[in-house]
């Protein structure tokens, strides 16, 4: 298995800006080719598109069907794009049913820039092969396997299983538990944030049960902070330990990510438009993401069924209502997610 | 009328033939067709597998019993493939490999919806494929202890398996009174369970063999081949005269009806580099010669390979 942080991976990301800086212009990676940074437009940073539970596609009872998942994918991208939304990044990774040819049907289709991830996470959602190898005694995989395995994936492209590489993955995610990160939590952030390093793609991370923590185990990989972003920020656990603060004031981006979703381990839309008018206030416009992980079509697992253009349509009325202005509202929809997708 | 469940539909019992009880086309842990290393395409895949399974046809091998579970690799529709073409019947299987090998979908599940998945894959068939399984999979995690999915898993199965009349086999035979326990409680007889790996090298001081055979199970003697004396043998490996001494105390102190035997072999391994050299036709080139040489006599050989197979795999109404 060879090293990403080793010579064959760094040439070909210098083959790549090499070829960004002949154009001149900063390039983010989507389903369908790097697109210029600038052409992004309005971003969801954080969303779903088809999301199945690791094994629903073999439950004797879900049936999976392409067009129809299709169809209803590519209505709701076609309302976000009448809504003002130009680029949707699909935060599901690799091994949450992430279909690398439908996206691309879709992008092509909808004209919506689509961004694909790799990773996965948390501990619990990983198969076997990553926790109980058939080596004795079963030791799961450490950060550098990790790494690799996350980091082909941008370098060499995304793995449609056991049938071809497609594409290239344009960020690296992963997560941890609620209750807190575990061994092989920590193995895949670390391994995570190196495959950030080695490719120059951004790095996002559900933080368990401390947000600060967290990040700093992928600070401690080295990745400058401003390449990653941590998510869950808008949980009741984030907003009573003032984590969105503690984020962007080390540099990293802050994402406010489920926005719309009213459950019991979320803040309410309202409370999520005065934490960004906090964050507005402490100087941290250049640090917010905003998003709804809205999942598009859901298998084996209850639906979120928001739309993607409730950020546009619903939320950023309440931005304004608390005092923010236009032009911080186009920070966090166009220039912060910009900054953060784009190849470094 | 007795029959089996096979990828090409149901065959009467005295069809089966020459058994090879536990093995794989292809095994692989959950994720490993993410890893690019383990790769291969369709046409390596059948060049590695059929010459495999038409010498089996050739020795006289009549029935191959898959025990790749749901989320395994176990690819139903190439299984047709394999079977039509080389003339091996071929059954399938549902049920898990082990809890480690249930995917987040399954391990959370309750043990009715996993009873139904089985019942569904028995009576119903595996996905669209059309196909049946003939048998359920379950087994212990790594550690030699059964875990509360593993426990979940053994219950579904059992329930399945009252409700079907399909038997069940295991993936290890160690920690074996919790399993006794829920298919006691499901009343499910025991000699519908075929207690696996009771030979393998990492087992060895934690199975309690006789102990099952005297209750009536079913004991699997189906690592053969996975021999020490391999220039790179697995950590689950043994030495050959050793595990033959093992089984030859069995057959000669009374248990020719308990057992059954297979080599556990990949055709084609997923995602693991498998073991050079080994077959399922490690049954024909080397343990039936094992066995004679022993002096066991053919009506003991039939049994162990014919009819205790037929026996175990009938479907029983």
């Amino acid at each position: 298995m060879s090293d990403l942080a080793g010579v064959a991976a760094r040439t070909a990301f210098d083959d790549r800006a090499d070829e960004a800086s002949r154009s001149a212009a900063p390039t983010v990676q989507t389903v369908l080719g790097p697109v210029c940074a600038r052409d992004l437009g309005v971003v969801s940073v954080h969303e779903a598109l088809l999301s199945v539970v690791p094994g629903a596609q073999y439950a004797y009872d879900v049936t999976i069907d392409r067009a129809e998942i299709f169809e209803t994918l590519a209505a709701k991208l076609t309302r976000f794009q009448k809504a003002g939304g130009c680029t949707i990044v699909d935060t599901t990774g690799m091994f949450y049913g992430r279909d690398v040819p439908l996206l691309e049907a879709l992008s092509r289709a909808s004209g919506v820039h689509i961004v694909a991830s790799t990773g996965m996470g948390p501990e619990e959602m990983l198969g076997g092969y990553f926790l109980t190898p058939q080596t004795n005694p079963p030791i799961p995989w450490p950060a550098e396997k990790f790494a690799d395995l996350f980091g082909r994936e941008v370098i060499e492209g995304m793995v449609v299983p056991r049938v071809e590489r497609r594409g290239s993955a344009g960020l690296v995610v992963t997560a941890a538990h609620h209750a807190g990160m575990t061994t092989v939590e920590e193995s895949l952030f670390r391994g995570a944030a190196k495959a950030g390093l080695a490719t120059g793609v951004p790095v996002s991370i559900r933080f368990g049960g401390d947000a600060v923590h967290d990040l700093e185990v992928v600070l401690d990989e080295r990745l400058p902070a401003e390449r990653v972003v941590v998510v869950g920020l808008d949980r009741k656990v984030a907003l009573a330990a003032g984590a969105a603060l503690e984020v962007a004031s080390r540099g990293a981006y802050a994402a406010i990510d489920h926005i719309g979703s009213t459950d019991n381990v979320h803040v309410s839309d309202a409370e999520r438009a005065a934490l960004v008018a906090e964050l507005v206030a402490a100087g941290h416009t250049d640090r917010i993401l905003l998003s709804s992980n809205a999942i598009g079509y859901a298998v084996g697992q209850p639906p979120r069924d928001l739309p993607y253009d409730h950020l546009l349509s619903n939320f950023v009325p309440l931005l304004r209502a608390q005092g923010v202005g236009d032009d911080d509202v186009q920070r966090f929809l166009v220039e912060n997610p910009r900054e953060l997708l784009t190849v470094r | 009328m007795a029959r089996v469940n096979t990828v090409l539909g149901p065959v009467p019992t005295e069809e089966l033939g020459i058994v090879a009880v536990h093995e794989h086309i292809g095994y692989g842990m959950p994720g490993c067709e993410l890893d690019t290393k383990w790769w291969k395409n369709p046409e390596e895949r059948y060049e590695e597998t059929i010459p495999k399974l038409r010498k089996f046809h050739e020795y006289g091998g009549g029935t191959f019993v898959d025990a790749t579970g749901i989320c395994n690799g176990r690819d139903v529709d190439y299984y047709k493939s394999l079977s039509a073409k080389t003339g091996v019947n071929i059954v399938a299987c549902t049920g898990f490999v082990g809890g480690d090998s249930a995917l987040p979908f399954f391990a959370r599940a309750s043990v009715e919806y996993l009873t139904e998945q089985f019942v569904h894959e028995i009576t119903v068939g595996i996905g669209d494929t059309g196909s049946k399984a003939g048998i359920i999979k379950v087994g212990v995690s790594r550690g030699f202890r059964m875990t509360e999915l593993d426990k979940r898993i053994y219950r579904a199965a059992a329930k399945a398996a009252v409700r079907t009349g399909v038997p069940i086999f295991t993936h290890l035979a160690v920690d074996s009174q919790p399993a006794i326990g829920i298919f006691d409680e499901e009343g499910l007889p025991l000699d519908r369970v075929l207690f696996g790996h009771v030979d393998d090298g990492v087992s060895q001081g934690k199975v309690r063999d006789t102990e099952i055979a005297d209750m009536g199970g079913r004991l699997g003697f189906d690592t053969f081949g996975y021999d020490l004396e391999l220039r790179d043998p697995p950590f689950w490996g043994r030495r050959r005269s050793e595990r033959l001494e093992h089984f030859l105390r069995f057959l000669r102190g009374g248990y020719v009806d308990r057992v059954l035997a297979s080599a556990d072999a990949n055709c084609s391994p997923l995602g693991w580099p498998g073991v050079k050299g080994h077959t399922v036709n490690y049954i024909f080139e080397q343990l039936m010669p094992d066995l004679r040489d022993a002096g066991i006599d053919e009506p003991t050989i039939t049994r162990i390979f014919v009819e205790n197979p037929a026996d175990f795999l009938t479907i029983k109404n």
